[in-house]
């Protein structure tokens, strides 16, 4: 395969615009038990979630979630919870 | 992963003072989250399993996870879980240790807790440092790092945990860190499987002592300095001894199969049970009575 057919179907391969591509993940964070480390605000890799002016973090861009559950499964006191979106197009 | 973030909830003493307490960010929490999940995976009823712990931050956490729970004397954890494994066979027996807790105060019991392949799953938290008390150095604390006892830089090389349990006689022994926590629930499911001694040793950070000292920033940077460090252990492969030093080795760095000490401590009883008296068990010798 030449370099350009290659290039051509990597780019086909991108995914669509964020705008238009639904969330697959919902994120909920008890505030009660959350002490605001910032890790998941850092290493979210889609920028979900954002510091609040109280120092803690909130849900700022919902529609990004890839449902990656980095930062459920990384958060040290068990505050996040990522609920799956099943995608109805898919079955 | 449907679910389980959910489920993992039930397995919480929620009666407990919520938020836990440790620090802001960590690693601890990481650890008990990656027990959580390997247990809910492996579809366990509370009853079924034993979380047995020592002294110190990690000591905290069968406070609030709800299984038959044993919080024991600093270093003896493993001595504890030894006994209740040999008074309830059916208990699936987990211990929980600190660094210090392990290698330091319990090195006696970790060695041979190892040597005799008992059927338990020790899981060490290796932090690299006392936090609870302050950050006094640890028989894990590397070369040349600062501690609360070693201000000018730590002279005594570090204990490979995984190494030392190696060659004690482990059945499992894997090493992965907190930020691959994924990976750690799986090695955590994996030695729970296992019988024999299983060790997984989760490689994590004190921010708050450890990072403080050696000024290596929060939790955030700490993480990111985990991430960059820890490689892969078939990428390990590809390095010189040199440069693999520097690194976190992280996999199932063994895996055998090895007859356990409860399985042959039933045959005794049954070889016992078979002779008429003990008197004369003891003279057949060593082969038995056939």
């Amino acid at each position: 395969m030449s370099e350009s057919t290659l290039k051509q179907t990597a780019s086909e391969k991108k995914p669509t615009h964020p705008s238009t591509r639904k969330p697959r993940g919902k994120v909920v964070i008890f505030a009660n038990w959350c002490k605001g480390c910032r890790l998941c605000v850092e290493f979210c890799p889609t920028d979900v979630l954002a510091f609040g002016p109280n120092e803690f973090p909130y849900v700022a861009n919902p529609d990004n979630c890839t449902a990656c559950h980095w930062c459920d499964t990384h958060c040290p006191d068990l505050a996040i919870i990522v609920k799956p979106i099943e995608d109805e197009s898919q079955g | 992963m449907n679910n389980i973030e959910q489920n993992a909830y039930s397995y919480l003493r929620t009666t407990k003072k919520f938020p836990n307490i440790w620090c802001s960010g960590c690693s601890i929490g990481i650890v008990m989250g990656a027990l959580i999940r390997a247990i809910d995976r492996m579809g366990l009823d509370k009853n079924e399993v034993a979380l047995v712990s020592g002294i110190g931050c990690t000591g905290r956490m069968p406070v609030y996870l709800d299984f038959n729970t044993m919080h024991t004397t600093h270093g003896r954890a493993l001595a504890f879980a030894t006994g209740l494994k040999l008074a309830k066979p059916e208990l699936k027996v987990i211990v929980i240790m600190g660094d210090g807790d392990a290698l330091a105060i319990g090195g006696n019991h970790f060695i041979h807790a190892a040597r005799r392949n008992i059927d338990l799953t020790a899981i060490v938290l290796n932090n690299e440092i006392y936090g609870m008390t302050g950050g006094q150095y640890s028989p894990t604390t590397p070369l040349e790092m600062r501690a609360t006892t070693a201000p000018y830089g730590h002279i005594e090389p570090p204990f490979p945990i995984c190494e030392l349990a190696i060659a004690a006689g482990a059945t499992y022994v894997a090493r992965s860190t907190v930020y691959h926590a994924v990976e750690l629930d799986k090695y955590i499911e994996q030695a729970i499987r296992k019988v024999g001694f299983s060790l997984v040793e989760a490689v994590g950070y004190c921010h708050t002592t450890f990072g403080r000292l050696n000024k290596m920033g929060s939790a955030v940077e700490m993480m990111r300095h985990l991430k960059n460090v820890s490689i892969s252990l078939s990428a390990a492969e590809k390095l010189t001894p040199e440069e693999r030093s520097s690194k976190i080795v992280r996999g199932v760095l063994r895996d055998i199969e090895k007859p356990d000490y409860s399985t042959l401590y039933e045959q005794v009883i049954e070889r016992a049970k078979a002779s008429v008296t003990g008197k004369e068990f003891l003279r057949a010798g060593p082969g038995g009575l056939e």
